[in-house]
């Protein structure tokens, strides 16, 4: 799947930024709003029937419960202390580094939010750390597979809710849906509050 | 910015999906793996789309670029490591 994933990832990357030059500021909102919602809303759609349809996913999800939980709290907390020991590496201010990180991906939210609360230069990391985080999620699940059956969930975040869901279900299994979609949503929730609350304890 | 809405919005094209897989349950859907991918590469199209478009957002991309580097490379690895210890020991 990567093989067609990366060349529409590239084409989508070129065809902005093209339009953006020469193009019309309609094709814009054709292709990243229209087109990214409605594709959006179809996959979740077919993505829930075909998870309903696999009797063992379902059956495996029963199995699992309220355990599945573990996953968005371990995220959340391997991001942080990964933003810790990365601010450590580099010298840089540590409870910004924690923050940004805690964006778990979502880097439209963690870009203007850290921007607000750490300063313009932390929003720009901000932005840069969580679109990579998402990025390298759609081209590395393939090959992180190999670390861990649930390593490209916990790469995506709270991306794993949408954009990253249905590479995250062709890597990790049908039976993985429900995590990966309610681990994203969790994360999803949780990143205002986490980044927010980061900046506080930083006053 | 995306809004908290816009997140909420997703949770109801996904039980909708659901319930019709329930009904259907049993049944085979022919080419179902061909629909997903040419659904996945149009979201991928728009993703990339959307972040072609947005000048700002590659203009701070090489100045930022190594510290971004480094804190999603520890953000990664702690996560996958927290991830595969929470495993082992609640047993999913």
């Amino acid at each position: 799947m990567i093989k067609y994933v990366l060349p529409a990832l590239a084409a989508g990357i070129l065809a902005g930024y093209l339009n953006n030059n020469f193009g019309t500021p309609l094709l814009n909102t054709v292709f990243s709003e229209y087109t990214f919602n409605l594709s959006l809303i179809a996959l979740l759609f077919l993505m829930g029937m075909l998870f309903m349809l696999d009797e063992k996913a379902v059956a495996k999800m029963r199995e699992a419960k309220f355990r599945i939980l573990v996953f968005p709290i371990s995220v959340a907390l391997g991001s942080i202390i990964g933003g810790l020991f990365g601010g450590l590496i580099l010298r840089i201010d540590l409870f910004a580094s924690m923050g940004v990180c805690a964006g778990y991906g979502w880097y439209t939210l963690a870009g203007p939010l850290a921007g607000q609360l750490f300063g313009l230069e932390w929003g720009a990391l901000g932005f840069a750390v969580n679109l990579l985080r998402e990025l390298v999620t759609v081209v590395g699940a393939s090959l992180f597979i190999k670390l861990d059956k649930y390593a490209p969930i916990a790469m995506g975040g709270a991306t794993t809710m949408d954009t990253t869901l249905p590479i995250i279900v062709r890597y990790c299994g049908q039976d993985t849906l429900i995590i990966a979609f309610s681990s994203g949503f969790i994360l999803t929730m949780a990143a205002p509050f986490t980044i927010t609350a980061i900046a506080a304890l930083a006053r | 910015m995306a809004g908290l809405l816009d997140v909420v919005m997703l949770i109801p094209p996904l039980i909708a999906g659901m319930v019709v897989g329930y009904y259907l349950r049993g049944k085979k859907l022919l080419n179902s793996g061909k629909l997903l991918l040419g659904i996945i590469l149009m979201l991928i199209f728009s993703l990339g789309f959307s972040i072609g478009s947005n000048a700002e957002l590659l203009a701070i991309m090489p100045s930022v670029g190594f510290n971004a580097l480094v804190l999603l490379v520890m953000a990664l690895l702690f996560s996958i490591l927290f991830v595969k210890a929470a495993r082992k020991l609640v047993g999913v």
